[in-house]
């Protein structure tokens, strides 16, 4: 008698499933827009943005507890244009693989988390233009180090979930095994603990983090395809994409993009890189 | 919503092998933590000096941190002391270390469900301590303890959900995995619920009826 109460129970569970499923397979009816259009973001008073919490100097947490870094610095003055109050930002912290789905979920209304613009993400979220230019590279142990992708084969390259990083060695180089973490302050220990033998990344955030951590090479400087980086927001959240746009265009003037890599990138990098090779003021990439 | 049958399709086959990773730590895991569980049950029972205390300070260091935190401690800060571990033996140690503290106190309940009686019945009839604990003590509190057991395995299985932090391809790391690289997120959640559901469905109801029958044989209905 026991067992068929048990059984009943266990077909509860597949059938709420099953339910479940069929309403998810089903045909969405027109549903209401999952995004706050730039005049509701007026009215709340505040816009909410996506940033990194472990990505210096590109948006990391200081030991304030405040929110800085390149695409910080840059959320501000969204906040300070939009409401004339540099503070009127709420910043979300994000992990890279889940910047998707904090815009489809409304969470957030703006993405600033050094996102790399690729086709794929083009179809989920859309892209304003870009205020940042990325490669990939590959930073190994000084003692072993790896400048070039063949010397990786057979061995463990750490990456972090949800970047171009990730992607770009799963379609291009199936031959090489990936350690994969969900966050850069992971993927970055584990190579401190030589769990892989390299780590590959955005070499802008490479070149900042061997500075900091002697012994520590970016060997493969330059990877894949000249990227851009941009803010996104959610999909057909025009009036948003609009208003960045012609901000990005109006701060290009300024050359806002300049003041804002020697507040916050050229302390770390010093003078070694060119900041031709980082920023692009308007929009405009060549 | 309209799923993307082509990718669930075209994943299935990994999400299994997830499936089996994570069950081949699991079975290891549990295994150990039955073995460390009735070990420090027995120190505990016994009042064996210093072990007994040492037991009991385990099972409450072990029960009252989160797996997550036992995990970053074997996985990234004992190389700074200079022991490393590979991933997968971090898994096990983890969850092994966690389920034995469970364990040991799904033990105890069966433990102390044995009346003075039997034990005081055993002792007259001359039998030793092992003889006491082998023939009278232990089949008597396991099939009081099966429950307590068998939730514990169902809970231990579904805590490998967070062994994506030693980037071990579980069923949940597979999941972030493929939302972080492609964006499918109903599609990946939704094949990571179907995963669990397939896993622990039918272990479920195997140890319903595993119950049911050590309990039979006790009570005699």
């Amino acid at each position: 008698m026991k067992s068929a109460i048990i059984f009943k129970r266990a077909l509860a569970a597949v059938a709420v499933l099953a339910g479940a499923v069929l309403l998810l397979a089903a045909p969405a009816p027109a549903q209401a827009a999952s995004f706050d259009s730039l005049d509701a973001i007026k009215a709340r008073g505040s816009v909410r943005i996506g940033v990194f919490s472990d990505k210096p100097p590109f948006g990391f947490v200081d030991s304030q507890g405040r929110n800085q870094g390149y695409d910080v610095f840059f959320a501000r003055r969204i906040a300070r244009d939009l409401f004339g109050d540099e503070n009127k930002v709420e910043f979300v912290l994000v992990e890279a693989a889940s910047r998707v789905e904090f815009l489809q979920s409304n969470k957030v209304d703006i993405i600033l988390a050094n996102f790399t613009v690729t086709p794929d993400r083009a179809q989920k979220v859309d892209f304003a233009k870009p205020y940042m230019k990325v490669a990939l590279g590959v930073v190994s142990p000084a003692t072993a180090k790896i400048t070039d992708v063949a010397q990786l084969k057979g061995k463990k390259l750490i990456v972090n979930k949800g970047t171009t990083a990730e992607l770009y060695f799963t379609e291009k180089h199936p031959e090489i095994s990936l350690l994969k973490y969900d966050q850069n302050t992971e993927a970055f220990n584990a190579l401190k603990d030589r769990r892989g033998a390299a780590l590959a990344h955005d070499n802008t955030l490479l070149f900042a983090w061997s500075r900091e951590n002697p012994g520590f090479v970016a060997g493969i400087e330059f990877l894949g395809s000249l990227d851009a980086i941009a803010p996104a927001v959610a999909k057909g959240n025009a009036s948003l994409l609009n208003w960045l746009n012609d901000e990005i265009v109006k701060l290009g003037k300024e050359r806002f993009f300049h003041q804002a890599y020697d507040a916050t990138l050229k302390p770390v990098y010093g003078d070694d890189i060119d900041p031709e090779s980082v920023v692009t003021e308007g929009g405009d990439i060549d | 919503m309209d799923l993307d049958y082509a990718f669930m399709l075209k994943y299935a086959p990994h999400f299994a092998g997830a499936a089996l990773t994570a069950l081949r730590l699991a079975f290891w895991g549990i295994a150990f933590s039955c073995l460390l569980g009735l070990a420090c049950c027995l120190f505990r029972f016994y009042r064996t000096p210093a072990l007994g205390r040492i037991a009991g300070a385990y099972i409450e260091l072990s029960r009252n941190t989160p797996l997550l935190v036992q995990l970053f401690f074997l996985y990234f800060g004992l190389p700074k002391a200079g022991i490393f571990l590979e991933a997968e033996q971090c898994a096990v140690l983890g969850l092994s270390f966690l389920g034995g503290g469970y364990m040991a106190e799904a033990f105890r309940s069966g433990f102390e469900a044995v009346s003075r009686v039997q034990i005081e019945a055993g002792l007259s009839l001359g039998l030793g301590r092992a003889q006491l604990v082998a023939r009278v003590i232990l089949p008597q509190a396991f099939a009081v303890a099966v429950p307590a057991l068998a939730a514990n395995v169902i809970f231990l299985i579904k805590e490998t959900s967070i062994f994506s932090v030693l980037a071990l391809e579980d069923p949940t790391f597979l999941a972030k995995d493929l939302i972080g690289m492609y964006y499918n997120t109903s599609e990946a959640l939704l094949l990571l619920v179907l995963t669990y559901l397939a896993v622990l469905l039918p272990l479920s109801l195997f140890l319903n009826r595993l119950e049911k029958r050590v309990r039979h044989a006790e009570f005699g209905r």
